[in-house]
Parts: C-alpha cells; structure tokens; sequence
C-alpha cells in the first residue's frame, strides 16, 4: 500500500475545470455541450453581434438619408465631433442625467417604503401588492395615453382638481412647457417602476432572519434601530442589484417621453435615447445617430460592468 | 470471479488528483465499504464505478465486461444515492418502476416486481404517495427499493444512511446487511462512518487524500492497520496515538518521552519493529481496552495527568495526558479518578502498535 | 411560598407604535398614487366623446356607456375590424415569441447550469449584458438587416428580435432553476437506463415547469408590451401590434379620450389577468437570481 505524497480533495460531483490544460483539447472534449447553448448563440450573434458591429462601422461614415448605404463617405471622427460640440447634445445629456437619477432614487425609496410597510401580515395584503404592481405590468404605451389624458391642458383631471382645490387659478399645462415637462414625465415612469423595487425589496426582507430582529428586539433595539442596523444590511445585495436595473432601465426609457411628448416642447424632453431616434428616423442622419449610439454604449458598459459583477456575487455564492 | 475489479483507476481536474491510482476487487456477493474522511476520493471513486464522470485513467471491470466507456445506463449497476435521489414529481410507484420502465419491460412484469419489491421493503402501502409526503426512513426504503427491483450485478450506495437520524440509521444498517445476505448481493457502500463500515461490510477500502490506504477485512484493519492514518480512523474511541524517540541500551529497546524523559521498555518482539524505525522516532499506538490505568508509578507503565472522565453507565472512558497527547482509556465505572490527577498507564505489549515516525506506516519486525 | 401577585404591580400601557401608523398613511397615498389613474381611465371609458370633454370634469359619468368597448369589439365597422386585427396581431407574435424563446432557451439555461465547457462563464455573461442596451441601438441596423433579409413589414422581423431581447432574462431565469434541481436525479435516472437526454425530458423538465412557466409569462407580457421595434418594422396597417395599432386611433380621431381610454383598457386586460393568474411565478422570476434565498 502507499501513502498519500500529494493531499487531493475530493471536487464536486460535477467537477471544475482547471485553467490552461490544453484549451483546445478541452473544447473537443465538451464539444456535445455546446449544442446545447448553439440556437440562443446564433440568434444572438445575428441580432446583437451583427449590429453592434454596423453601428460602430457606420459611426465612421456620412450617410445618405435614402439608406443606400453603398454610398456612405468616410468621415473619421467627424460624427463624433458633431454630436458632442452640440448644444442640444449638452441640454439633452443633463436632461438624461435628471430623468435617469431622479426616476431611480424616488423609484427605489417609494419601494422600500411599500416593502417595509407590506412586509408585515395583514388582511388585503396580497391584493395591494398585487394592484401596487399592475403599473409595472401593463404597457408603457398604455400608461403614457392614460397619464396623456390626466395631464390634459383643458380636461385633464389632475388640473382641474388643483384648480378646484384652490393650488392654481388655472389648470397647468404640464406638457406644453418646458418647466414642467420633465417632472411630469418622470412622475409617470416613477408610477410605471416602483413597484419592481418594491418587488425586489419584499423579497430581500425575507431573507432577514427573524432570530436576529428579536434578538436586537431583546438587545433595547427601538423600530430604527432595528431597521437601521439588521434589515438595511441585509438587504445591502438586493438594493444593489435593484438600483443597477433601475438606472438601466430609466436610461434606455423610449415610450414615455416618445409617445406623451416626443422629446418636446423644443426639446425639454429629450433623453439620449430618444435624441438618438430622432436623428437616425427624423432627420435620417444615420451616421451621426450611430456615433451617438457609440457613445451611448460606452457609458452602458461602464453600468454593465458594476451590473455583472452585481449579479455574479450570487452566482458564485451558489456555484 | 470478481464481480468488480479496479485497476489504477484514476481522476485528476488538471494537477489535482481525486482519485490515485485505486486499484481492488470486489468479489460477488461481497459487501465492500469505501471509507474514509469528506473529501478523500470516496465519492469520486463510486461515480467513477457508475460512469456518472469519465475517468482519466486505468480501467474498471463489472461483471464480465470492461465499462471504461460505458453509459451509466448499459453497466448493469443500481445505485442508491445520500439524498436519496427520488423523482419528487413520481408516486413511489413510478418511482419504482422507472429503471423498468427505460428497460421497456412489459407493464404486468413491471407491476408484479414492483409490488414484489414493495413487499420486500414493507412500503405496499405507500406506492400511491410523492416522495414529499414520506417520512426519512420511509424514502430511504423507496430508493432501496428502486435498487432493488431491477436484478443488477452491483449495488452502488453513496452514505444511503447518514440523512436518517441516530436511530434510525442503526435500525437500517442492521436490515441494509440483512438484505445483503438475502439476496448475496454484490454492495460497494461508501461511509465517512468507520463503525458503518466495520459493522456492515465484509472488507473495506480505507481512503485518503484519494489513495488506498488499505484495503481489508475489518477484523484486519482493525487488529494491523498498516499506517497513523488507518490506525486512527478506524475505532471508537480512536486509537491514542503517542509520539516516542527509540533508545537502545545493549540489547534493551526502549522508549523514551522527549518532553518528559520517562523511559517504557519494550518486549524483544516490539523492540525488533522499534529498530526498523527510519529515524529513531516512532509513534506508539494503543486501543482503550489495551491500556490498564494505575494510581501510582509501576513497572511498565507512562505518567500521565487526567483531563475528562466520562461515564457512560457500563464503561468510564478517560481522556489522559500522555507526553503531551490525548490517549483515550476504558475504565471500569467503580475506578474513581478526578480531573488533573496525576496516574500511570501501563501499555500491553502484544497489543500496542508500532509506526515509523517519519513514513507513519506499521513497522514490521526485522 | 408566597403566592404569586401581579395586580398591585403598575400596568405598563404598550405605546403607540408610530413607524406602523406612518407605514399605513404611506401605503394609503401610494394605493392613491397607483389606483387613480387607472381609475380615471375606465370612468373616461364609459362616457361619450361629450360628457369627457368637459370643465370641469364628471367626476362621475352621468350617463354611462359601453359604447366604447362595442365599437371596439364588433368586427362588422372599420374600427372594431381594425382594433381585432391588432389584437389578433399582437397575440400571434407574442405567443410564437414565447414559444419559440423557451425553445431556445431551455437547453441554453441547462447547459450554462450544468456542464463546465470552456468558455461558458464569458458567453453567459455576453448574454446577460446583451440586457443592458437599449432597443434604440440595435434599432438602425436591424432595420437594415431586416430590409435585406426582407422581413420589414412581417411579423417574422418582429420575433426574431423579440427572441433575442427575450432570452437573456429567460436563460438567467432558467438557470436558477436548474441550479436547484439536485444533479443526483440525472445520475440516477442515469443509472435506471435513461439516456442524458432521456434524464433531461423525463426527470428535469417536468421540474423545471414553474420556471419555464415564469420566463413564459415574461416573453408574453415582454412582447406584448413591445413598442419601438414594431414602430419602426411595420408600416402597413393589416401588420401592426395593439401598442403601435392604437396610435392610428389617437390621431385618426384625435379627440376621442374615451375610444383611446377604451382601447387602452382592452389592450392591458391579457397581461394584467396574466399577471394576477400567475402571479406568484411572476414575482418569483423578477426577483429570482437577484435574491439569495
């Protein structure tokens, strides 16, 4: 018999693979395994690969507006000047800044007020939530008619309530200015979204151990307190994750601001997204569209990358 | 004939070796444990037997074919897994009668083996339930049983005990042999559980570190482990193992206590294995029963210092400081001795165990 | 012994628990918040054209009517054609999408699950971030890719890219399932004379059913919800989904609230009872993954 020179733990059942022992022939051993995962690979290389190469190739290019894009002209850099020494590039990317922020932070707060008031048993609490989440369930396009027709200059129902209760002379028109616009359409997405904060959160109070409340209950822990120093850290990993989807979102919002204002009155409402839209449908400047949409992506992998590495903590944790 | 046979089986992911070249034969009927501590290969050498992960070399033999590249499906085993592996969403019947189903057996011989193994296991009356709603024992029977209505060359059973409670566990390691020597069942059962092993099996392969360590009857590696390793792992409570430098005075072999510098002098048969010693320094073992405690200084006999005594009713176990190591020791309850109390163990050399310092392994006399 | 007395001793009164009575005025401004709308919507959809365009408004439709809805519903006018068309529309791609995406992406989630092929954490994660860009990106040249492969003005160009905006979050979803079924049910299927195929139809499907179910309900409300693509894809009116469909009521009939409230209603009804029916497999897949349970 002989003794164990090298110690081997004993890996789990489905084994991990060891870095660099012949990549090639590691591939040729699992080559079964990709059939699995070929149909999502190809559709995806189709739909995503292919274009995300196109916008970058056309992002060097002048355009025709007809898309024969058999005659597009080199251009360099030339689209990327234009879009970022413009002044409505400027305007719209603190309107981004604002749409984007406010809509996550007001989104996540509201949620975390509803999680924690829900969290607790009691009658009609699955209809709340369930009713609470119908916003986030219908179509974007439905809620921007409905919220259209509540901001309504002359019949819309939220202005004639100020007016009755005696907040303005005159029913505002919230759409049509360029003070209001904004806010206004923000308040829609933020009715469309908290609820998936709300969601997320519910879900991550569940993993507070009930132990460690009473035990701070026990310890002259008042409500805050117990909030502030055992529900809040557990639900550290979920707000991330929560806050990361939510920006990504209300960054790549389109229909609110397309379908209730279409980016105006004089472009008030414009996101990047869809200024972006607007250049490439509206006045067919596809190429300088496309370098916009460059830049666009740039900034999505910085988000992107705090996002993987949001969601992968889970992953490992698990694996 | 060998129902199954392992030849330098082994399993590495890159540099790292779970299993090292295991070589050994399971004869028919013979129930084998694989024993040996989380992580030491055990697990790993049964899927390796069952084709559920490829091996990376040597060859495996069941029955009379080598199934080196065999499916699971095709190497005529039945396996009984920890969590007991039942489908959640089949009644127990189903569940049984899976494994005939996939043989495409004609549905009234499927029922008649069903209800026959059913009969078997006692568990008729639960073949219209879900896994769910049976209790740990009640599962442990249905994945017995889904092993058993098929007639397989091998029963392969990944620790089928150690989700059941004390108890139970005791309970059904008594009917699990029972229904070896029924049905002269050829069984390959892992354990981290020594006294399973011991207990149940006819010969039992002791790992570690995912090599062989010594493969055996019980008796056998109970009574001459070959090294520390096996020598502690298996008893209960575990061999007391003590670390000793050899001196020779003459003829005399004794040994002495580095820290403590008292002196046990050894029989000539001891003291010829004690020579063998690579380096001069050896590790003495000793079982509980062997040992015989002394209230004060006689001959043969090392100082020790008490720590814990602990009665069980019929026999008062010790725990006694010995230059420095834990050497356990049965008592009779009558025997009155108090923690930090200063006693003398006397050794019994026909049954003290004799390693090499260095190689840990048993020395054998010259 | 002394008996035990505890009426002389002073009653501690339990204080009012503020935190819960603010949580409860919140939960009533937010129930406010989320309800009015809707509810303001369906009383527009049952009042004609002239009781809506009123200042101030009925706050309650004096005459109410399901005028509204039967002008949608009934096929034998132009509107009640039209609108069914969308709707029919609208749940073909959404239900071909569905199908095809869980198709696609149940072998897709198994296999990142299950086997360790090189490779496999990098593409997992190229199909993860692929749900961080907005449509608007892809939107100029898929509508390139779709003319050449002359699939503008079809529904085909519409699940194709529904499909792939769909999977990342149906292979994620998926993923978590399979990571829960113990791979011990393969093997031992395995060892009962399944084939790995066979374990995985027989064995592993039938358990991952909520989770297929869950991604399902995601695909369908996703596509059904789906506006941009469809926007830019489909001119022709016989093609067009509700969301964009409904548009042509919006400025065909500019003025007419209650029509476009009504049509609004009707077009949200499949996905909200959806989402009622299956809700616990829905709030389930939103929170999957993000959650450690």
């Amino acid at each position: 018999m002989s003794i164990a020179t090298q110690q081997a733990a004993s890996p789990p059942a489905t084994g991990t693979v060891q870095k660099r022992s012949g990549f090639l022939s590691r591939i040729v051993a699992h080559r079964t395994d990709y059939l699995y995962v070929l149909p999502a690979l190809i559709v995806m290389l189709v739909v995503i690969a292919y274009p995300i190469y196109y916008t970058i190739e056309l992002s060097f290019f002048r355009t025709p507006p007809n898309l024969q894009m058999r005659d597009k002209v080199w251009t360099g850099i030339d689209n990327y000047v234009r879009v970022l020494s413009s002044p409505v590039f400027h305007e719209v990317t603190i309107q981004t800044i604002i749409w984007t922020l406010a809509s996550t932070v007001i989104s996540f707060l509201l949620g975390l007020g509803a999680a924690l008031s829900l969290h607790r048993e009691f009658v009609g609490r699955g209809l709340m939530r369930a009713l609470l989440l119908i916003p986030y369930v219908i179509s974007a396009v439905a809620a921007s008619y409905v919220w259209k027709w509540l901001y309504h200059s002359d019949f819309g129902v939220i202005g004639a309530i100020s007016v009755q209760l005696g907040i303005t002379a005159e029913p505002i028109n919230f759409l049509d200015n360029r003070q209001t616009v904004l806010a206004s359409l923000i308040v829609v997405n933020i009715w469309k979204e908290f609820s998936f904060a709300m969601v997320m959160l519910m879900a991550g109070l569940q993993t507070v151990p009930d132990q460690l409340l009473r035990a701070a209950q026990v310890d002259g822990a008042n409500t805050w307190n117990r909030f502030w120093h055992v529900t809040f850290p557990h639900l550290k990993g979920v707000s991330m994750v929560t806050v990361l989807l939510l920006m990504v979102a209300n960054f790549n919002s389109f229909i609110i601001p397309f379908v209730m204002t279409g980016g105006g009155p004089a472009d008030a409402s414009h996101i990047w997204i869809t200024h972006i839209y607007q250049l490439a449908f509206g006045r067919q400047q596809w190429g300088v569209a496309s370098a916009y949409a460059v830049i666009l992506f740039i900034v999505m992998m910085f988000l992107g990358y705090f996002y993987v590495k949001a969601l992968t903590r889970g992953d490992e944790a698990r694996a | 004939m060998a129902e199954v046979v392992l030849k330098d089986v082994m399993k590495n992911y890159g540099s790292l070796y779970a299993v090292n070249n295991v070589s050994f034969a399971v004869e028919h009927g013979e129930f084998v444990a694989l024993v040996g501590p989380s992580g030491c290969g055990k697990t790993t050498t049964l899927n390796l037997i069952a084709g559920l992960i490829p091996m990376s070399g040597g060859d495996i033999v069941i029955g009379d074919r080598v199934v080196n590249d065999l499916d699971p499906k095709d190497r005529d085993i039945a396996m009984v897994f920890q969590n007991y592996a039942l489908y959640p969403n089949k009644s127990v019947f189903k569940n049984l009668a899976f494994p005939l189903q996939m043989r495409k057996l004609p549905k009234a011989e499927i029922e008649a083996k069903v209800m026959a193994a059913a009969k078997v296991l006692d568990i008729s009356h639960l073949l219209e339930r879900r896994p769910r709603e049976l209790s740990g024992g009640q599962q442990q029977r249905v994945a017995l049983g889904r092993a058993l209505v098929r007639d397989p060359a091998a029963f392969l059973m990944d620790e089928p005990l150690s989700n059941l409670d004390a108890k139970l566990r005791v309970a059904m390691r008594s009917e699990l042999k029972r229904f070896h020597h029924n049905l002269n069942a050829t069984v390959i059962y892992v354990t981290h559980d020594q006294l399973e092993a011991v207990t149940m099996a006819d010969k039992m392969a002791v790992m570690h570190g995912g090599v062989l360590q010594q493969y055996d009857t019980p008796a056998n590696v109970f009574g001459n482990p070959v090294n520390t390793f096996v020598a502690s792992f298996v008893g209960s409570p575990a061999m007391s193992l003590i670390p000793l430098d050899v001196v020779s005075k003459g003829t005399e072999v004794a040994l002495r206590s580095p820290e403590e510098g008292w002196e046990l002098p050894l029989s000539p048969m001891n003291a010829r294995k004690a020579s063998a010693s690579s380096n001069g320094k050896l590790v003495l073992g000793a079982r509980h029963s062997t040992l015989k405690l002394h209230k004060s200084a006689a001959a043969g006999a090392a100082p020790g210092k008490v720590y814990t005594v602990e009665p069980t009713g019929d026999v008062t176990f010790a725990q006694i400081f010995v230059n420095g190591a834990v050497v356990n020791i049965s008592l009779d309850p009558t025997v009155a001795i108090e923690p930090d109390e200063a006693v003398w163990i006397e050794f019994d050399q026909d049954r003290m165990h004799l390693f090499d310092g260095e190689t840990t392994m048993a020395l054998k006399a010259a | 012994m002394a008996a035990i007395e505890t009426a002389q001793r002073p009653v501690v009164r339990k204080p009012i628990d503020w935190w819960r009575w603010a949580g409860r005025v919140f939960l009533t401004f937010l129930m406010l918040f989320t309800v009015l709308p809707m509810a303001w919507m369906i009383l527009t959809s049952v009042k004609s054209q002239f009781a809506a365009m009123q200042y101030p408004p009925q706050w309650w439709p004096s005459e109410p009517t399901l005028n509204n809805y039967f002008k949608l519903l009934d096929p034998t006018n132009r509107i009640g054609r039209e609108f069914l068309r969308y709707f029919w529309n609208s749940f073909y791609v959404s239900l071909l999408t569905t199908i095809l995406g869980v198709v696609v992406a149940v072998p897709a989630a198994y296999a990142f699950s299950r086997f360790r092929f090189p490779g496999r954490t990098f593409l997992f994660f190229s199909v993860l971030v692929r749900n961080m860009f907005p449509a608007v990106v892809f939107l100029m040249p898929l509508f390139l890719l779709m003319r050449w492969m002359g699939l503008v003005n079809t529904h085909g160009s519409l699940i194709l890219t529904y499909l792939t905006f769909g999977l990342p979050l149906s292979i994620w979803l998926l993923k978590g399932f399979y990571d829960n079924i113990p791979i011990q049910l393969e093997q031992a299927a395995r060892i009962d004379g399944a084939t790995r195929f066979q374990a995985f139809i027989l064995i592993v499907m039938p358990l991952s059913s909520p989770g297929i179910i869950a991604t399902s309900i995601f695909s369908f409300i996703g596509a059904w919800n789906e506006y941009v693509y469809a926007y830019t894809f489909l001119s022709r009116d016989d093609q067009m989904t509700l969301p964009v469909g409904i548009q042509r009521f919006f400025t065909e009939f500019a003025t007419d609230w209650p029509g476009l409230m009504s049509a609004t209603f009707l077009m949200s009804v499949p996905v909200v009872v959806l989402f009622l029916v299956l809700q616990k497999y829905f709030v389930r897949a939103l929170t999957e993954g993000a959650v450690k349970h």
